[in-house]
């Protein structure tokens, strides 16, 4: 029982402890490391986390989303350029609306894919071209602004030092979006399209309904995403969200969600957020080029990819 | 060594404008120490005393794979050689928009940098972590491209008028009339923007000069070169071509399409300004406006000064140059700045006077200390 339990949820375990991991190296190159830094990380990784948390969905319901990043783009760019000489309820509204935005831009990808039967990877592909120019066509260069309220929601350190809101906010929006959809029976029908489509379907679930759950989930996140870019950077920056759509991705691999579908939790890609901002920070202190950041993210992904199959293996020959 | 000897540094150096942040220091002491007698006993503690004056130097940059931003790089590490006054420059060197460039900066800040050369990815969203620097009484050198922040110091070329004095060339060239591609940079980025609106103040002079087409290069060559190749397939009439810095694969294209070269106006790349001279008697017409990368050097010399208490106006700006291949002056000019072994991706103007002080030698190594 508790071993069945344990193997359920390895990711859980097994993430936790390898941030610490990272954590501890990062101490001991860097004995300085301290409130500030772990404000730093906070700040970095919030984007990022956002991102992974949008392709999770879409990825445990046996999707893959493209336009994550051009998406959380546009978000950031109509947050910045609208909210520039709003006050900080008249920013909650407008994130309201731009988080609104999110999940009819989701319906849409969703929409599009389930009754045109055209692969996930084109439709998403081709909506991330779109949405880049839109970004683009709202705000031409970097520019716009929020109010200082907005900004404290992620730079701010109501908790103490060592709990910048960064960190607190993509629990408490994460957990608010994710729980209700986990624990009913919308989490199941996403978990039961993403391991077998056909099967699922024979059991009475609605598989075009649940993708296009799946995709406006994932809007809702990607535009949550633009607005932590908001927030961090207090610009609308059209070019932002390039770096998301891929990064985000590496996440979720190395989060432990399986690209196949049906398998993984929403934890592993946040604490696997953390990690991959985590990379080129480790590198400024040991002062290596950071471009080997990237290898250093592409060897992890693979010995990721390679433990959970090595595990899989061990698990069914046992 | 190296860090231990910079780590010494920066605690005996800038205590006293970091005491806030240093609570945890008396625990580090012993190691420091420690570190300090290894560097004695290697036989560094001609180092170790020297070291009591030397500044940690960060660098950010958000463009990898640019040639001139290399070079800007190079510029830098040069810098801090010649100087003497430099214990390690530390790069921050990765592909990015502004949430990367913050978190970079921060690192930087955590590093123990005395000074911030910072080639930023946006004019505002930077202010924030500039700020904080400055708090911590770090100097903060913003080059290439301006940020808003009223701590930081700022070294640019004038990219307006880097835009305009070329666009004005070229149509003067052409008389007043006829068509050109504009070929621009980063869609969205400060430079970028600052040119063309340089270029489009010309245009508003030249009335008959119509603009037929102006991709995005990204500032990379392949894409540059598939542009200009594709635009002189189309057959659509160009009468001359203006680049945001990627030049010499426009003649390059004509080249190799078998066709006339038509007016270009390039930068001061080493490789564009070898075509203006080597094909001027096939017949290409040109001129390149300087931006000179060591704008980056020139930067840190400026944070150097400031951190040995030597004031620098704020905002400095460097006026371009135009060299011609159609003039004798101009032809002198570009005949002195070429350099057979130097990249031709990398800018001839290698020193800013009065700013930079190492040799062409020491930028083209790019050894810091």
């Amino acid at each position: 029982m508790t071993a069945a339990l344990l193997r359920r949820h390895a990711t859980l375990l097994v993430m936790p402890l390898l941030v610490a991991a990272f954590l501890a190296v990062t101490v001991a190159i860097h004995p300085d490391f301290g409130a500030f830094d772990v404000q730093s990380l906070a700040l970095g990784a919030l984007p990022l986390a956002l991102a992974a948390a949008a392709q999770t969905v879409v990825v445990i319901s046996g999707g893959i989303d493209l336009s994550v990043g051009s998406l959380m783009a546009v978000a950031n760019v109509l947050a910045a350029s609208t909210m520039q000489h709003a006050g900080f309820g008249g920013a909650l509204l407008i994130a309201a609306l731009i988080l609104l935005g999110g999940a009819l831009a989701g319906a849409v990808n969703g929409a599009v894919l389930v009754f045109s039967r055209v692969p996930d990877v084109v439709v998403t592909l081709a909506a991330g071209f779109i949405w880049g120019g839109i970004a683009l066509l709202i705000l031409e260069q970097p520019g716009g602004g929020a109010p200082q309220g907005f900004l404290d929601l992620a730079g701010g350190t109501l908790g103490g030092a060592w709990l910048p809101n960064a960190l607190v906010l993509l629990v408490v929006v994460v957990a608010a979006v994710w729980l209700p959809v986990r624990h009913s029976r919308l989490g199941l029908t996403l978990y039961a399209i993403g391991s077998d489509r056909t099967a699922a379907f024979r059991s009475g679930v609605g598989v075009d309904r649940t993708r296009l759950i799946a995709y406006v989930v994932g809007g809702v996140f990607s535009a949550l995403g633009g607005l932590a870019l908001t927030m961090t950077t207090g610009i609308g920056s059209p070019l932002s969200g390039t770096y998301y759509t891929l990064s985000g991705l590496a996440a979720v691999v190395v989060g432990g969600v399986s690209l196949t579908g049906g398998r993984g939790g929403m934890a592993g890609p946040m604490f696997a957020a953390y990690i991959l901002t985590l990379i080129p920070t480790d590198l400024i202190f040991l002062n290596i080029d950071p471009n080997y950041g990237q290898v250093i993210q592409g060897t992890l992904i693979v010995l990721v990819v390679m433990g959970g199959g090595l595990a899989t293996l061990l698990r069914t020959r046992a | 060594m190296t860090r231990f000897t910079g780590l010494f540094s920066r605690r005996r150096g800038r205590l006293k404008r970091n005491t806030s942040s240093r609570e945890g220091t008396m625990r580090h002491i012993a190691t420091i120490a420690a570190a300090a007698l290894a560097v004695a006993a290697l036989g560094g503690s001609h180092d170790a005393v020297a070291a009591d004056k030397k500044f940690v130097v960060g660098v950010s940059n958000t463009l990898i794979g640019n040639g001139w931003r290399e070079e800007m790089i190079c510029s830098i590490k040069a810098q801090a050689k010649a100087s003497g006054i430099v214990s390690k420059v530390i790069l921050a060197n990765r592909n990015g928009g502004p949430p990367e460039q913050i978190a970079d900066l921060r690192n930087l800040i955590s590093a123990g940098a005395n000074a911030i050369i910072v080639n930023p990815s946006s004019r505002d969203a930077l202010n924030p972590v500039i700020k904080q620097a400055a708090a911590k009484g770090i100097v903060v050198v913003a080059v290439d491209q301006a940020v808003s922040a009223p701590e930081a110091y700022v070294l640019t070329n004038d990219q307006v008028a880097y835009g305009r004095l070329g666009a004005m060339w070229l149509f003067e060239q052409l008389h007043g009339k006829g068509d050109v591609v504009e070929m621009r940079g980063i869609d969205g980025v400060p430079a970028d923007s600052d040119r063309h609106q340089g270029f489009t103040e010309a245009l508003q002079k030249y009335p008959g000069i119509h603009v037929v087409a102006m991709p995005f290069t990204g500032w990379a060559l392949n894409t540059a070169s598939k542009q200009i190749r594709d635009l002189i397939a189309s057959g659509k009439q160009i009468d001359g071509v203006w680049t945001s810095g990627i030049d010499a694969v426009v003649p390059e294209a004509y080249q190799t399409a078998h066709k006339p070269f038509v007016p270009t106006v390039g930068a001061d790349n080493n490789g564009f300004i070898g075509q203006l001279l080597d094909w001027k008697s096939a017949g290409l017409v040109g001129a390149a406006a300087t931006n000179p990368a060591s704008v980056g050097g020139a930067g840190l010399a400026v944070a150097l000064d400031v951190l040995q208490h030597k004031a620098h106006p704020h905002l400095i700006k460097l006026t371009p140059e135009v060299w011609s291949n159609t003039t004798d002056a101009g032809m002198a000019q570009l005949k002195s700045v070429h350099q057979e072994k130097l990249d031709p991706f990398y800018s001839v103007a290698t020193e800013i006077k009065p700013y930079t002080t190492y040799t062409t030698a020491q930028m083209v190594a790019c050894e810091g200390p």
